[in-house]
């Protein structure tokens, strides 16, 4: 089954452009707001240090050096995952029934990266550090440190995916100009520079091979490669070696990015009426992919645990069973296993399937992975093979100061979508043409 | 002498692990997706510079942007 949105006008298509309201306006007040909550308390950290985080030298909470930050940092990249590689799947192997999400999921990918990168960039402390550590010694550091090979991986992420929404972009703005708003004329001829008719089969073809190199390079080699490398290649810590790193860290990453992607079009739908434009097919699909990566993100963290309790290394199996024993673990599971069980339930009986409920599992998810991701860099460093950090006094707790840049990248994520929304369309023209011809490789 | 990190002793070599994961394995796809620009059919080579320009440009943009705001903090600050 397909969404065949192709009668869909081209008026539906630009209602979020062309359209306002008090709920936008209500919206951008509230993003504000959450960024305003984070620079306040990010000020605080400019001004005092690290200190006034739990993060702060081996740790001021615990010996814990690597908290909340890291696992954001983690989770943003994660959600920043499915976006380009749902977007480059429905290019590459015709999933068309996501084609009217693909573009949300293309930009859910550039505001998440973001994100992502801002929690590096306030956890190194002075936000020069990124810049005057990274740059010069990057030409013989990126042979040897893996912090450098993320550096460099997610700089060519970020830069595939932005290169594919600007090659896709120049279609839709030469169709759509008429609709679009004047004042925005300067950005829209940046857009087209040297456009002509002619060019749109060569870059039909070019974004085809961007999504190719995409779909490689982000699932198998950022989130399942040199992300959990950071930890995976760490044998002193014993919760964080071993191969089985690089699929866990996948399944996390694909299971909040389908949530994010969730989220976003329930969100575009709710706000302007575009159930002819997202149909119910369209979700019905996505939760099922949710329940898919739900499925494997609860079958490796079984993997983890029976190799971690069954004759397993004795610091390794400490580490687990200290994993096993702490509450919140079992929270993460169990807002996972619920979505599981709720994707499950609603296949067998399709009334049980809404909109609303799945965006609840959705956010569900997101909680659970965060804290999944959080628990585990905190829990590395807390049982490693060495007894380094055992005299830190204290556990660490996220500070407010942490979870304020929560908040505020949330925020960051929210009002990226206000404003894009407001620019170019969030729907690919393609989604509503229906003489539009893939070009086939 | 006391032996310091930066003396030849304790310095790597250039060529180390990441030299062939990065360049070898990770970009890879990257490289056939340049080359591929190129060639081909259809392919012309006005878009293929666009695409090759937004690359080497948003990367600029980039570490460039945060170099300037680096220089900022610098002279504001220090």
């Amino acid at each position: 089954m397909s969404a065949d949105v192709s009668g869909v006008s081209r008026e539906v298509l630009v209602r979020p452009i062309q359209s306002r309201s008090k709920g936008y306006l209500l919206a951008l007040a509230a993003s504000l707001g959450a960024i305003g909550v984070w620079v306040f308390f990010y000020t605080q950290q400019l001004e005092h240090g690290m200190i006034v985080t739990s993060l702060a030298d081996w740790g001021s909470g615990g010996g814990v050096p690597w908290g909340l930050y890291i696992g954001a940092f983690i989770w943003w990249v994660g959600i920043a995952h499915g976006g380009i590689i749902l977007s480059a799947a429905v290019r590459l192997i015709g999933l068309d029934t996501y084609q009217p999400v693909a573009r949300m999921a293309e930009l859910l990918t550039i505001a998440a990266l973001t994100c992502a990168g801002l929690f590096i960039l306030i956890h190194v402390g002075r936000p020069d550090r990124l810049v005057t550590s990274v740059l010069p010694a990057w030409p013989t550091r990126v042979q040897w440190s893996p912090l450098m090979w993320d550096v460099t991986v997610i700089t060519a992420y970020f830069v595939l995916t932005a290169t594919y929404l600007m090659l896709t972009i120049r279609y839709d703005v030469y169709r759509l100009r008429d609709q679009l708003p004047d004042v925005l004329e300067p950005v829209y001829k940046a857009l087209m520079i040297g456009y002509t008719e002619k060019e749109d089969a060569v870059v039909e073809r070019m974004v085809w091979w961007v999504a190719f190199a995409i779909i490689i390079m982000a699932p198998l080699l950022l989130h399942g490669g040199v992300i959990p490398w950071l930890f995976a290649l760490l044998p002193s810590m014993a919760g964080w070696s071993g191969g089985v790193q690089g699929p866990s860290f996948l399944s996390i990453a694909l299971t909040s990015a389908v949530s994010g992607i969730i989220i976003i079009a329930a969100a575009f739908r709710w706000a302007y009426d575009w159930e002819e434009l997202i149909p119910d097919v369209v979700f019905r699909g996505l939760a099922k992919w949710l329940g898919f990566f739900s499925l494997l993100f609860l079958w490796l963290q079984l993997q983890q645990v029976m190799t971690g309790i069954f004759a397993a290394p004795t610091t390794l199996q400490h580490a687990t069973e200290v994993k096993l024993s702490t509450p919140v673990y079992w929270v993460a599971i169990g807002l996972v296993g619920l979505t599981l069980a709720y994707v499950f339930a609603s296949a067998l009986k399709p009334a049980l399937f809404s909109i609303p409920a799945l965006v609840v599992a959705s956010f569900a998810v997101l909680v659970g992975t965060l804290v999944e991701k959080t628990l585990f860099v905190v829990e590395g460093l807390q049982h490693a093979h060495f007894q380094l950090y055992d005299g830190v006094p204290g556990a660490y707790v996220p500070s407010a100061v942490e979870l304020s840049a929560l908040l505020g990248t949330a925020g960051i994520a929210v009002l990226f979508f206000l404003v894009v929304s407001k620019v170019i369309p969030v729907v690919e023209l393609h989604a509503i043409e229906a003489d539009h011809e893939e070009v086939n490789q | 002498m006391i032996p310091l990190a930066s003396s030849v002793p304790h310095t790597l070599p250039f060529v180390g692990p990441g030299t062939y994961l990065i360049f070898g394995i990770v970009l890879a796809p990257v490289y056939l997706m340049l080359v591929a620009w190129f060639l081909g059919e259809p392919s012309d080579r006005q878009s293929a510079l666009l695409g090759v320009g937004y690359v080497a440009g948003l990367t600029t943009a980039i570490w460039g942007g945060l170099f300037v705001v680096t220089m900022i903090i610098k002279f504001a600050f220090f």
